[in-house]
């Protein structure tokens, strides 16, 4: 490939949502609006949050399909553990406790049974999503203190989705642990080789993922204002858009997190902008699909051209 | 008459010769013999005798009418049929169903039952005792490969090539093999039999060609010749002045192994590698060098026996304990085992040491950046672009010194390197043998697995040969001769 194409495809998430919003607001006037443009953060930090996590499970090669359910029970468990008294510190560590606890879960299966990670999450999704709704018999828990609502308002969301996505850059472009994540997803048995503890890695970044879900869970909770065994449904199909759209390759080892940061907001704008124009939902699905598969085509094309 | 005949076949890669100016006659109802040592370029003959490879010169013809070179399949259609090393047999379907792939019979649905009957009959005609109906994946390894020759018959073929098919079987299953040959023999049929064993050649083979560095040698009917005259032409060149002259002061014991084994890779292998020495590790492939390198560099799991580094007991669980003890590996599978294509050649270099150059957990840029550039200048790595290139993107010779930089970022006491030139042009062997000497009179030890001769000839202080799971043999510099090393090799 030649270096301007190479470039192009690296950067084209980029240059995509840069005109993106240049169209809206040269065509819209609704679109370059504080109240429309705080409304896209709000709406989108939760799937960047889940994103985030997604992408360290990408990038070695994996999948997580289980995060959305992870945002269902992790939302239902700090609900009722808030509902029942707990104080605020205490019913966030326990949504976040459950979804680190899955996401460990997951990776200990792929490591030690050898199971694929997609049947591994898949599982785990039914599981997870099934223990949501048997623990509140499918019922919503609400009552919920005030302080926790505050957690989901616009500012202080787009800072806890700030403050992830800075994280995980440090994590993968400046410790050692992030270098191993690129490694073995570019090449698990020269990784292993070159004296990575792969299934430590691999233990780690599924661990994360889980996290992040919760994280993404207890805010949803907190938004909706109830612990909802429904919520989240299908979460994990738009987080895997946003790393893939983002330029993530799902074969591991290439990508980044700022793609990824810039796919969700790039979906998200989309759907905006369709809403704005009143693209009905049937059609912004099958451009979300078009999207999708416009950018896994512009993966294969540069992973061929490596 | 010839049933095939190959005129003045050439073909090259970048940078390497494979073939040049080959002729070839089998004739019908001969069993004909390839034989040579690796890299002499049998595969590239007989990949281009199946269409799979074009070559840069010659032509080959079939019953006088020239071959469609290039095209595998006319190639097959025509009558010649290559059974490869690697089986190319799809698991999970039956034996019947591999052996008519590709030309089912029946359309729109498939005569199963016809077919069953046809791979029964062709079955039979092996002396296989196979049901056509039983998945591939449950058959034994000869089983596959009988199947893989039914394939071949099924097609109506003329000539049969067998790409070392010994490697995979045991003796009686030799034995079975060698029955069939006799029978397709007796048939009419032209096999193309190629072999790194000796014995067998006497036991199957009419007439025998003998390549060497890419070209024809010999060729002899096999009555006439005997084992040592083979060696002579499969080995027989002049060790080239390409080797720079050792000055081996070795000192204390750095690795002993006594009685390692991992079965079934290998059983029964014992050795020394001093400080400032170079061992090398001869033998054919699948003898089982590589194992032994992995299980030392505790990549293997249910290794027994005794490994002592400088004196004390090791026993690595895995690469990352090694690598902490003051071990080394170098991979023979750059692309597969070595390299992250993907990522820098910088960050190629510091992905074994990270942690140390991350004071409180973060790698500063500042600190790895020195550490990279330095260990590329010290073994000479050059990157066009600079140490942020791919590394996939570098020459082999560069990608080999990538990844001595990388092990050598932090003190080793012992290397293994395995087949450290392979794929790489001369000016970069020369390097690396450099880089070798270097290390060795700063007092490293070397265990070099090498499949070429003259490099284990040329390099090594001392020879360890493998022979089918052992260690078959020890010689000194002085004792080594090509004879003696494919002697061992070959007869254990």
């Amino acid at each position: 490939m030649t270096r301007p194409s190479r470039w192009l495809a690296n950067y084209a998430i980029f240059a995509a949502l840069i005109a993106e919003c240049l169209v809206l607001a040269l065509a819209t006037d609704a679109f370059f609006t504080e109240s429309n443009l705080a409304n896209v953060v709000r709406q989108n930090a939760f799937t960047a949050i889940l994103a985030a996590g997604m992408s360290l499970v990408i990038l070695t090669g994996g999948i997580d399909l289980s995060v959305g359910s992870v945002v269902g029970l992790a939302g239902v468990l700090s609900a009722d553990a808030l509902a029942r008294g707990a104080s605020l510190p205490v019913g966030v560590a326990v949504g976040l406790g459950v979804g680190l606890a899955v996401g460990a879960v997951n990776g200990l299966a792929v490591t030690k049974l050898r199971v694929p990670p997609f049947i591994v999450t898949l599982a785990m999704m039914l599981i997870v999503r099934g223990a949501a709704y048997k623990y509140t018999n499918a019922r919503t828990i609400s009552g919920l203190p005030a302080s926790f609502a505050a957690l989901s308002q616009g500012a202080l969301a787009a800072a806890i989705m700030a403050a992830v996505f800075a994280l995980a850059w440090l994590l993968l472009m400046r410790t050692p642990f992030g270098r191993h994540v690129y490694a073995t997803g570019g090449n698990p048995e020269a990784a292993w080789l070159a004296g990575i503890r792969v299934h430590r890695v691999l233990l780690a970044v599924y661990a994360l993922c889980g996290l992040c879900a919760a994280l993404a869970g207890v805010l949803v909770a907190s938004r909706l204002g109830a612990g909802y065994p429904k919520a989240g449904e299908f979460y994990e199909l738009d987080a895997v858009t946003a790393v893939v759209v983002g330029g993530t390759s799902l074969f591991g080892g290439r990508g980044s997190i700022w793609g990824t940061l810039a796919g969700a907001f790039f979906i998200g704008i989309l759907n905006n902008g369709l809403n704005l124009f009143h693209v009905e939902t049937y059609d912004q699905l099958m451009v979300k699909g078009l999207v999708l598969l416009a950018a896994a085509s512009l993966d294969r094309w540069r992973t061929e051209g490596a | 008459m010839s049933l095939l005949s190959a005129a003045s076949l050439s073909k090259s890669f970048p940078g390497v010769r494979a073939l040049e100016g080959v002729d070839l006659e089998l004739r019908p109802g001969e069993v004909h013999a390839l034989l040579g040592e690796n890299g002499a370029g049998k595969s590239t003959l007989i990949k281009i005798l199946g269409g799979a490879l074009v070559p840069d010169a010659g032509e080959a013809r079939l019953e006088g009418q020239p071959l469609p070179l290039g095209d595998p399949l006319a190639v097959r259609r025509r009558g010649v049929s290559i059974v490869y090393q690697e089986l190319t047999l799809v698991p999970e379907l039956t034996a019947a169903e591999n052996i008519f792939l590709g030309r089912e019979r029946g359309r729109p649905l498939l005569r199963r039952r016809e077919m069953a009957r046809a791979a029964q009959a062709l079955l039979d005609g092996l002396g296989a005792r196979i049901a056509p109906g039983a998945p591939v994946r449950a058959l034994s390894l000869a089983q596959q490969q009988l199947v893989e020759i039914a394939r071949a018959l099924a097609g109506e073929s003329k000539v049969i090539i067998l790409d070392e098919p010994s490697a995979t079987l045991s003796d009686p299953e030799v034995e079975r093999l060698f029955a069939v040959l006799r029978g397709l023999r007796a048939r009419g049929l032209g096999v193309v039999y190629i072999s790194h064993r000796l014995e067998e050649i006497f036991a199957i083979a009419d007439r025998v060609t003998v390549l060497r560095d890419g070209r024809r040698v010999a060729s002899s009917p096999v009555a006439d010749v005997d084992r040592a005259q083979l060696i002579r032409w499969m080995v027989g060149r002049d060790l080239r002045e390409e080797f720079p002259p050792r000055a081996p002061a070795p000192g204390d014991a750095v690795l002993e192994v006594r009685g390692l084994a991992c079965p079934p890779r290998f059983t029964d292998v014992s050795f020394t590698v001093r400080r400032g020495e170079i061992v090398g590790l001869a033998g054919l492939v699948g003898a089982g060098r590589t194992s032994v390198a992995l299980a030392l560099f505790g990549a293997l799991p249910g290794v027994r026996g005794e490994v002592r580094l400088d004196g004390r007991p090791v026993r690595f669980a895995s690469p990352a304990d090694a690598l902490r003890a003051g071990m080394g590996y170098v991979t023979e599978d750059r692309r597969r085992r070595g390299l992250f294509r993907v990522l820098s050649a910088g960050a190629n270099i510091t992905i074994s040491f990270l942690r140390s150059l991350a004071p409180l957990g973060i790698l500063s840029p500042g600190r790895e950046r020195p550490a990279a550039a330095a260990a590329a200048k010290e073994f000479d790595v050059r990157a066009a672009a600079g140490l942020a290139q791919p590394a996939g993107t570098l020459s082999g010779g560069n990608q080999q010194k990538l990844l001595l930089a990388r092990l050598l970022l932090r003190p080793r006491r012992l290397l293994v390197l395995d087949e450290p030139t392979r794929g790489i042009d001369v000016g970069a062997k020369a390097e690396i043998y450099g880089i070798m000497n270097r290390l060795t009179a700063q007092g490293l030890g070397i265990l070099m697995i090498s499949s070429e001769l003259p490099e284990v000839l040329g390099m090594s202080d001392r020879v360890v040969v493998m022979h089918e799971g052992r260690t078959a043999g020890e010689l000194s510099r002085a004792q080594a001769t090509p004879e003696r090393v494919m002697e061992l090799a070959t007869a254990g």
